[in-house]
């Protein structure tokens, strides 16, 4: 038996088929009993007689089945047919709801590969981010220590294994100019961890992983196409990668693409190397992998205590210290969540607009069929079986639709991979199975949304009055559910603008912020460095100082600076400090971000010296720069001159001398205000600072020089990611852009669907009701007044939507409040503004049809009587 | 299908079990015994034919069908007429004998 055919199979009726054909047989056999035969035998000659007791069965399951086949088939012919009779319904049916289930089906392909899918790893839902959190500063990268990330793999119960990683950027120089290469140097047990092996050759040795040990990388696929022509001999082949010979012993998977996608080499840290037992490093992103079964409370609970111990053990460094354990999904995709599922919640709503105009649709499309309708009753069908047909002909509307959709949805994912570099997961969003399910349950639902209310509506009257009344004498035909249907379209339109609205004005509120720097005319770049050079930190100072001054002197350059992060850019390092001369306050708590720039920082960016003077670079003691909101909020009456400041707890950082006092700049992000800041004075905080260098003209005019003169510098440095600091900070919105944009275009789909949709049902009332104008114009109404007539009634429908789709927005925009800067979510001029323009485009939807209907000629319509 | 060897009895088959079934409630096994002892044994109906006759039958809704006794005191699923199969049955057997008529006709002329 086909699979398909079980579909129609009603298993209820199976027991009841047994007992009856089992009463024949044992009747049979009686009647052998009765001519003589011994019990046995009677019943074996009864079997023997009946002959293929499944057969029988197997036929009887068809004559129950194809009748259901038989009307499926029947109704879906006839939708077929219903589709060529009437093309441009179909076409305006199956485009508005191709629309509205590809959007859907496009939000969703993202939902399900970023947020409800594993990572792709082996049980990746086991894998688990660790970071250690000092409970007095906050600070969102809190790396580890080499010999802490040992301790916890070692002490603790509820992990398979913990490992780390971080990475850096540095010149390869075994080919003819030196290349830029990204490295993720990592512990023992990565890929255990993550799950995964080498595509080709191996994973690290043992010996590789120790200090002294033969150099050993794994290269990414990328990076093996590109350089070696995917040549299985690169194998056994060496890099000159920093300045040293590695060997390259394996080439991961395409899919591989941890810790970053652009990641070309992994090799190993050796724990064990002298310049790594400091407990107060911090290097390295710690990952860990649950035992099968261990939640993440029991993990969080254990590691707790393996730090507590430690904290014991090693009270200078470890007792501030916290663990905390998060699902590393969450930890890479948490921050889209909110946008995605907003997202959701706008295309669905677009989804029940477009249900709600075919719905309208089809209703219309009904009152011409009455007739067709009538007489099928007559014929002796059931009410079920014309519900039946008219749901299989909307179903068969929407399967079209949502293929189509669903090709859409394909378009968008490559839409999202190309718009969305800035979103996690983005590579693997694309056409599955999962989707095209998603999508065929989509377009069920919009049948039964669409085609179940104008169905039964359509059957309600029955035979009796329908066969009798012909359209064309019908007066009057007001039909509160075709305005419901419209009311409906609106409001949900009302409410998708007005979120989009806001998102709008809160972009343009972004754009007038003033940032307190000057971000025009900056260039950025980073020259490779790494961190094997922290171990001369002397050098390394000299060498980027060095950069820095060479630079400074190319004709067209005013001013050069290197700092750890780029302003405007978000990112979060607060911490505490204490005042060295003073003792501490413990109930006034100093708590700041702090920054690592170069003097020329100040210069660079324009941000103004308010008091004292700039920082300058010595080898005899740090000099800080604090801003206008950190003197104002802790020393508002004494001067912070010259004292100095320091972050307990950090043997790295010693205390550094206050210099001098700038203007608030915004840092943290365009959209978050100026907070207390601490500007330490180093211009090589690590290996590969940000190079920021202000120019004269447009700064991407100077990108070849610098290359030149950076090649002159430092001919083995390769400089990489040269761009204007302008389009630093358009990245730092590109999620933030990516979903306006997307709700915009969701929230004009939507206009124009209602539009659409309040167009269509005037044109058919103007329609149905043409013989009625035409009387009231013989009896002397103006046409004016006809116009009127019509333009109030779209206009009726469309301020009640308006008015329902306030009450809407004002429940759902609160949803975006997280999302929002500088405007309120109940903002009165965006909520005019759209409803200003809903009545406008409303008014030039009904004219149209209110015009037609003021042209009827009365006598012509008379006469068709 | 053993549905189709019977092709003799395919038309007339549905004919034969309504006439029976209109004698008052019967089962299946009833009906084969009563075409096979009503036709002195000349037509004998395949279970593989009748009980797929008997479903389409009902399922047409010219017969009904309810569980009840057997005379052995078995649970045995009775037959019997409904209106809309006694208007089919008239219509049927008149069509039949309008058939055999004709035929009977030109056997005789052709003789």
């Amino acid at each position: 038996m086909p699979w398909w055919r079980s579909l129609f199979l009603n298993r209820s009726r199976e027991p009841e088929l047994d007992r009856e054909l089992r009463f024949h047989i044992e009747e049979m056999t009686e009647a052998h009993i009765a001519a003589g035969l011994a019990p046995e035998e009677a019943r074996r000659q009864a079997v023997i007689e009946f002959g293929g007791h499944q057969q029988i069965k197997e036929d009887l399951r068809d004559v129950h089945r194809i009748a259901i086949l038989d009307r499926t088939l029947a109704n879906l012919r006839a939708g077929l047919r219903f589709m060529r009779k009437s093309p441009a319904f179909a076409i305006t049916v199956i485009l508005t709801l191709a629309l509205g289930i590809g959007a859907n089906s496009a939000v969703f392909s993202a939902i399900d590969a970023i947020l409800l899918r594993p990572l792709p790893f082996p049980q990746g839902d086991r894998l688990m981010r660790l970071a250690q959190s000092n409970r007095r500063v906050k600070d969102p990268e809190s790396a580890v220590a080499p010999v802490r990330l040992e301790d916890w793999n070692r002490m603790n119960s509820t992990f398979q294994a913990i490992a780390g990683y971080y990475t850096e950027d540095e010149s390869e120089s075994s080919g003819a100019l030196p290349e830029k290469l990204t490295r993720a140097l990592v512990t023992p047990r990565f890929l255990q961890v993550l799950g995964v092996s080498p595509a080709l050759g191996r994973d690290f040795a043992p010996d590789e992983e120790r200090f002294g040990g033969p150099s050993a990388v794994l290269i990414s696929d990328r990076f093996w196409r590109r350089r070696f022509g995917a040549d299985p001999n690169a194998i056994g082949r060496r890099l000159r990668y920093a300045g040293s010979p590695i060997t390259i012993v394996g080439v991961m998977p395409a899919s591989f693409l941890f810790p970053e996608r652009d990641v070309d080499l992994w090799s190993a840290v050796p724990m064990d190397a002298p310049y790594g037992q400091s407990r107060e490093s911090t290097w390295f992103r710690v990952i860990g992998r649950l035992k099968p079964g261990i939640t993440l409370g029991q993990a969080r609970a254990d590691l707790a205590i393996v730090q507590a111990h430690l904290g014991r053990e090693y009270p200078k460094t470890d007792a501030d210290l916290d663990v905390s354990v998060q699902p590393l999904k969450e930890t890479t995709v948490g921050g889209v969540r909110r946008s995605l599922w907003m997202l959701y919640g706008s295309v669905s709503l677009l989804l029940l607009i477009a249900c709600t105009n075919i719905a309208a649709l089809l209703l219309s499309r009904a009152t011409h069929r009455q007739h067709e309708i009538a007489i099928r009753f007559s014929l002796g069908a059931s009410r079920l079986e014309v519900v039946a047909q008219l749901l299989t002909e909307a179903l068969l509307l929407a399967v079209a639709g949502s293929t189509l959709g669903l090709m859409l949805a394909k378009g968008a994912a490559i839409l999202f991979r190309a718009a969305g570099q800035y979103v996690p997961r983005v590579e693997e969003i694309g056409l599955d199975w999962r989707l095209a399910l998603y999508t065929l349950a989509c377009a069920v639902t919009a049948t039964l949304l669409c085609a179940l209310v104008p169905a039964i509506r359509a059957t309600r009257g029955g035979l009796a009055g329908s066969l009798a009344q012909a359209s064309r004498t019908q007066v009057s035909a007001r039909n509160p559910l075709q305005l419901l249907l419209v009311g409906v379209q609106v409001a949900l339109a009302v409410t998708l603008l007005a979120g989009a609205g806001l998102l709008v004005r809160s972009f343009q509120a972004l754009g007038r912020v003033s940032p307190g720097f000057e971000a025009s005319h900056v260039l950025t770049f980073h020259v490779t460095g790494n961190y094997g050079e922290t171990t001369d930190m002397k050098g390394l100072t000299q060498r980027i100082q060095r950069t820095l001054n060479s630079l400074r002197l190319v004709p067209g350059v005013e001013a050069t600076a290197t700092a750890a992060t780029l302003p405007g850019v978000p990112t979060q390092w607060s911490a505490e400090f204490k005042v060295v001369e003073t003792a501490a306050d413990p109930a006034r708590k100093i708590m700041a971000e702090s920054r690592f720039v170069s003097p020329g920082y100040f210069e660079t960016l324009h941000i103004p010296l308010l008091a004292g003077e700039i920082c300058r670079e010595t080898t005899l003691n740090f000099n800080i720069v604090v801003n206008r909101s950190f003197a104002e909020t802790y020393f508002p009456r004494s001067s912070i001159m010259g004292r100095h400041l320091q972050t307990p707890n950090n043997g790295f950082l010693p205390p550094g001398e206050v210099r001098g006092i700038v203007g608030d700049a915004r840092e943290m992000g365009m959209n978050v205000a100026p907070v207390p800041t601490v500007y330490w004075c180093a211009s090589a905080p690590m290996p590969d600072p940000f190079f920021l260098v202000r120019t004269h003209n447009d700064p991407m005019s100077m990108a070849q020089t610098i290359r030149r003169k950076m090649h002159e510098i430092d001919p083995a440095r390769s400089v990489f990611e040269i761009m204007p600091l302008e389009e630093h900070l358009d990245d730092a919105f590109a999620e933030n852009r990516l979903r306006t944009v997307l709700l915009v275009f969701f929230a004009l789909t939507a206009v124009s669907l209602a539009l659409m949709g309040l167009y269509g049902m005037l044109s058919y009332f103007v329609s149905v009701r043409r013989r009625e104008t035409g009387l009231r114009l013989a009896l002397g109404a103006l046409p004016g007044q006809i116009l009127r007539h019509f333009l109030l009634q779209g206009l009726g429908v469309t301020l009640l939507g308006c008015l329902a789709g306030l009450g809407l927005a004002a429940a759902l925009t609160r949803l975006l409040a997280g999302m929002l800067y500088g405007v309120s979510p109940s903002d009165g001029t965006t909520l005019l503004g759209v409803i200003l323009m809903v009545v406008a485009l409303a008014a030039i939807a009904s004219l149209a049809p209110a015009f037609r209907a003021a042209r009827v000629e009365p006598m012509r319509v008379l006469r068709e009587e | 299908m053993p549905a189709e060897k019977s092709d003799l009895l395919q038309g007339t088959l549905d004919m034969l079990i309504l006439k029976v079934v209109a004698l008052g409630p019967i089962h299946g096994y009833g009906v084969s015994q009563r075409i096979r002892q009503i036709s002195k044994e000349v037509l004998q109906v395949q279970q593989g034919s009748l009980y797929p006759a008997l479903h389409r039958l009902e399922k047409r809704g010219w017969i009904e069908a309810e569980w009840g006794e057997s005379e052995h005191g078995r649970q045995a699923r009775f037959y019997k007429l409904s209106a809309r199969g006694r208007k089919q049955l008239t219509a049927e057997e008149m069509n039949w004998r309008r058939l055999a008529e004709a035929v009977g006709l030109i056997l005789e002329t052709a003789r």
